[in-house]
């Protein structure tokens, strides 16, 4: 008796459909898979076998053979659990057959037929196509993103053959509405002082423009970077959906709603593999930070610590928007168009205000250096942070609130957007003539500045990117003025003893 | 200004001058300052020449040293390596003064010196060496504060009308120099360096060196070609001893080679004076030693200046000053910032004014050249405005 049961395995962000071929035959007994099956695969032999007989049904001594098309596609992960004992229980005529027809299984079986949420459900659910999926109760609002009404959910594997058995209806799925459990972000309120470092975050977060802060320790560069997220406007319906694929393929903990809506916000330690940053992995290409902060933040504190191969990695996603992965035998595509926050101190004692630094020259040097120059060169804002001063500290009110920042933050994305459909920090040399003219004063101060080597030519565009949102943060016409330029050069901080003599 | 000056030696039907002899002579290996003394004392730069090279009886210490087969050999691969005319071509090309020892334009500071460089190689004004004249030298791993002070004392020394000498080294050495360029008085920058003229040694201070050559001097025991190599820095350092006449050590480690220049300056009784840094502070252990050990301490300009007998009172040269005089609140801002040291958000807060307005006002003071911006941090540079 054969039996063929639709599910779908994950390998970096996207689900790929596999067809579970259960043959039930007579013979000497024996329970085989085959297909390319991983560790975590294969083990299921036994997985099914005890929730099978858990779940008082029948496990005949006859020979069972399990084939996961297509197979020349390595399979990796638990998921397929509940699709092979569906699977078998069809070919062994404990289940009709034409009860499986249009329905999916994902899901991973307890020894005592209990079934257990998995990683990875949304984008293995779009990828089984129009069929209705039966995913672990865990995993409901992850499927429903995906496959909305018709997903069915099941707590046991009995549950499941029950209703296909039509002894007795599905179970509910949860239902009622999905409060929020986020924890609130953390408020700009809280910050004292700080009118430069504000106003960075503020146009990084409207203009989409990376940012490097640099500061002593206890700065608060940290803090800072914190409030980002709650800067950003909530995700566009697409790269929401993208967002959660890549969440739920890497099994992080998605939000009590299902999709994930608010900026993410992640901060590897500086102690993170390339793997761990980029994505990887010998079986699944799990997606890495940068693509978890898809849409979102990814903050690097002690830029400085991380390994230089590590920083440079990340070179080719920050300028495409996409990690390709290759392997020797597959390679993906995972999204990961993110905005790079990162905080180094200025050198190895933390430094502060000038004569406060007891480095040497050497070791100033030598620290600056271990962030490469490409690297440094996509940060449009330098933003210098110092310790608050006591008055700050003491003072009883707080800075605006984040509510207020984020409002003119969303109206300047959205003026940016208006003019040609992507953040200012995207647009191309070639058209900041036109969507960012000069005034002449701003032209006068750009030259000053490159005729005595302070800025290169690159650094140029983007101190003219940058002047674009602040203009449009300040609501200023279409007309980039001197005032606007003077913040983005204010806000481009030279690090090292050796570029201030050079120029940078 | 390289013409051959035929009071040393004779030209010999030959079309190189004796000066070449000895430039070819000084780019040898294994050659020192006694053997080139040696060798240049009782014969003319074409005789020693032909010595090194066997084609004369040697005798003294020359004869001793060239017993060694290996010693002969390597000198006469040396003589094909560095034939005198070409040597010669680099030094008229590189616009040098050869200055063997006895030539007329030989620093008097070094003739009655232990151990006299047997021949020194100029670019430059020579006439700065009548001038009043301060060594300032330190470690190369300065501390920004000594290299702030370093640009002070070279500042203010040659707003003073003071020649400063120094090494042209990485740190403190730089730091006195790029100070005495920037004050555009009388004083002069002076560097003895320990490569040849055309080995320009650290590389980032290939302003320096051309700033030096061109409007000071640029002073040199080595003979165009001769890479920077170790030993040459000590060597270096005595020259710098001899031609000052007060070295001023701003930071030094427990073992710097600032230290081996206050040491050689001590030997030719040239006053070592020293700039005190706060205990256990590594920049500065070198510096505190030799305060212990009776070195006068420097906490300004002033200190020097009465070391050298100026009155110092009267003595700073008040150049015009081109910069535009900042209007309206822009003085208020230049006092804040003349305070101290400010960032932007310090003086939005010390002026009650927006971030914007600040920007704008601390950008025009920079443009003009009252102030400077590192790191974020804004500081006044330049003589004060009065």
């Amino acid at each position: 008796m054969l039996a063929a049961v639709r599910s779908a395995t994950v390998f970096g962000v996207e689900g790929r459909p596999v067809t579970v071929e259960v043959h039930v035959s007579t013979g000497l007994p024996a329970f085989q898979i085959v297909g390319l099956p991983d560790e975590a695969c294969r083990e299921s032999r036994d997985r099914v076998r005890a929730a099978v007989l858990s779940s008082a049904l029948v496990w005949p001594s006859c020979r069972v053979t399990v084939n996961l098309a297509p197979s020349n596609q390595r399979k990796g992960g638990s998921g397929l659990d509940l699709a092979i004992a569906i699977g078998f229980l069809a070919a062994h005529g404990q289940l009709p057959v034409a009860q499986i027809e249009g329905l999916g299984f994902v899901g991973e079986l307890g020894l005592d037929g209990s079934l257990r949420h998995v990683t990875g459900v949304a984008p293995m659910v779009a990828a089984m196509g129009a069929v209705r999926p039966v995913v672990p109760v865990g995993n409901y609002r992850e499927a429903w993103c995906v496959a909305g009404e018709g997903v069915r959910v099941a707590n046991t594997l009995r549950e499941v053959v029950d209703a296909l058995n039509a002894d007795a209806p599905w179970p509910q799925v949860p239902d009622g509405e999905f409060v929020d459990d986020e924890p609130p972000l953390p408020d700009l309120a809280d910050v004292r002082g700080q009118q430069v470092a504000r106003l960075g975050l503020e146009v990084a977060a409207a203009g989409g423009h990376h940012m490097l802060l640099v500061g002593p320790p206890g700065s608060g560069k940290t803090m800072l970077a914190q409030r980002i997220p709650g800067l950003l406007p909530l995700l566009e319906p697409d790269i929401s959906l993208q967002a959660t694929m890549v969440h739920s393929a890497a099994g992080v903990r998605l939000p009590a709603g299902g999709m994930v809506q608010r900026a993410p916000f992640r901060a590897p330690h500086h102690s993170s593999s390339m793997v761990a940053l980029v994505g990887g992995g010998s079986t699944g290409l799990r997606p890495g930070e940068i693509s978890l902060a898809h849409g979102g933040v990814l903050f690097l504190d002690e830029l400085g610590e991380f390994a230089p191969s590590v920083l440079d990695g990340l070179r080719q996603p920050l300028e495409e928007g996409v990690i390709r992965l290759a392997r020797a035998r597959a390679s993906a595509a995972l999204p990961a168009r993110f905005l790079l926050v990162a905080a180094t101190n200025p050198c190895p004692c933390g430094g502060g205000g000038p004569g406060d630094c007891q480095c040497d020259e050497a070791a100033r040097l030598r620290y600056v250096r271990r962030l490469s120059g490409p690297l440094l060169d996509r940060f449009d804002l330098r933003v210098g942070v110092t310790r608050p001063c006591v008055d700050d500290l003491l003072a009883s009110g707080g800075g605006e609130p984040t509510a207020v920042v984020a409002a003119r933050v969303t109206k300047a994305r959205q003026r940016a957007l208006d003019r040609i459909g992507m953040v200012n920090a995207n647009i191309p040399a070639s058209y900041l003539d036109a969507l960012a003219p000069l005034h002449q004063e701003a032209r006068a101060s750009l030259r000053n500045q490159l005729e005595r080597d302070r800025l290169t030519g690159r650094g140029y565009h983007r101190i003219r990117r940058v002047a674009r949102t602040i203009a449009d943060l300040m609501e200023g016409d279409e007309l980039v003025l001197d005032e606007h330029v003077q913040m983005a050069l204010n806000m481009r901080v030279r690090l090292s003893i050796s570029s201030r003599e050079r120029g940078a | 200004m390289s013409t051959a000056n035929p009071s040393v030696g004779h030209v010999s039907g030959s079309s190189v001058p004796p000066e070449a002899y000895v430039a070819s002579l000084a780019g040898f290996r294994n050659m020192n300052v006694h053997r080139l003394g040696a060798l240049l004392r009782h014969q003319s730069p074409q005789e020693a020449w032909q010595v090194a090279l066997g084609q004369r009886p040697a005798s003294g210490p020359i004869g001793k040293v060239l017993a060694d087969s290996e010693v002969r050999s390597m000198w006469r691969r040396c003589a094909d390596e560095r034939p005198p005319a070409e040597i010669w071509a680099r030094c008229v090309s590189l616009g040098l003064t050869v200055l063997p020892y006895g030539h007329d334009l030989y620093p008097a500071g070094l003739l009655d010196d232990p151990f006299p460089p047997p021949v020194l190689f100029a670019r430059g004004n020579l006439a700065l060496l009548a001038g009043r004249r301060v060594g300032i030298v330190g470690t190369r791993n300065a501390t920004a504060a000594g290299r702030e002070t370093a640009r002070a004392l070279g500042f203010g020394l040659a707003a003073a009308g003071v020649h400063i000498v120094s090494g042209l080294a990485r740190g403190i050495d730089g730091y006195a120099h790029r100070g005495a360029l920037a004050a555009e008085g009388t004083g002069r920058p002076i560097g003895i360096v320990a490569s040849g003229h055309d080995v320009i040694y650290p590389r980032e201070h290939r302003d320096l060196w051309e700033a030096a050559g061109n409007c000071g001097l640029l002073l040199t025991e080595a003979p165009p070609g001769v890479p920077p190599e170790p030993h040459r820095f000590p060597l270096r350092n005595r020259i710098i001893a001899a031609l000052s006449e007060v070295v001023v050590v701003v930071e030094s480690r427990e073992r710097g080679g600032s230290l081996i220049t206050a040491a050689q300056a001590v030997e030719r009784d040239v006053t070592v004076m020293a700039v005190p840094g706060a205990i256990g502070k590594r920049a500065s252990l070198g510096t505190n030693s030799l305060l212990c050990d009776g070195a006068a301490p420097v906490t300004g300009v002033d200190d020097v200046l009465t070391a050298l007998a100026l009155q110092h009172r009267h003595s700073a040269v008040i150049a015009a000053d081109l910069r535009a005089r900042p209007r309206g609140d822009d003085i208020a801002l230049y006092r804040v910032v003349q305070q101290d040291p400010r960032t932007i958000d310090g003086v939005a807060l010390a002026m009650g004014l927006t971030l914007v307005d600040s920007a704008m006002g601390l950008a025009r003071l920079e443009s003009a050249g009252w102030l400077a911006e590192a790191d974020g941090w804004f500081e006044c540079v330049g003589s004060p405005l009065r």
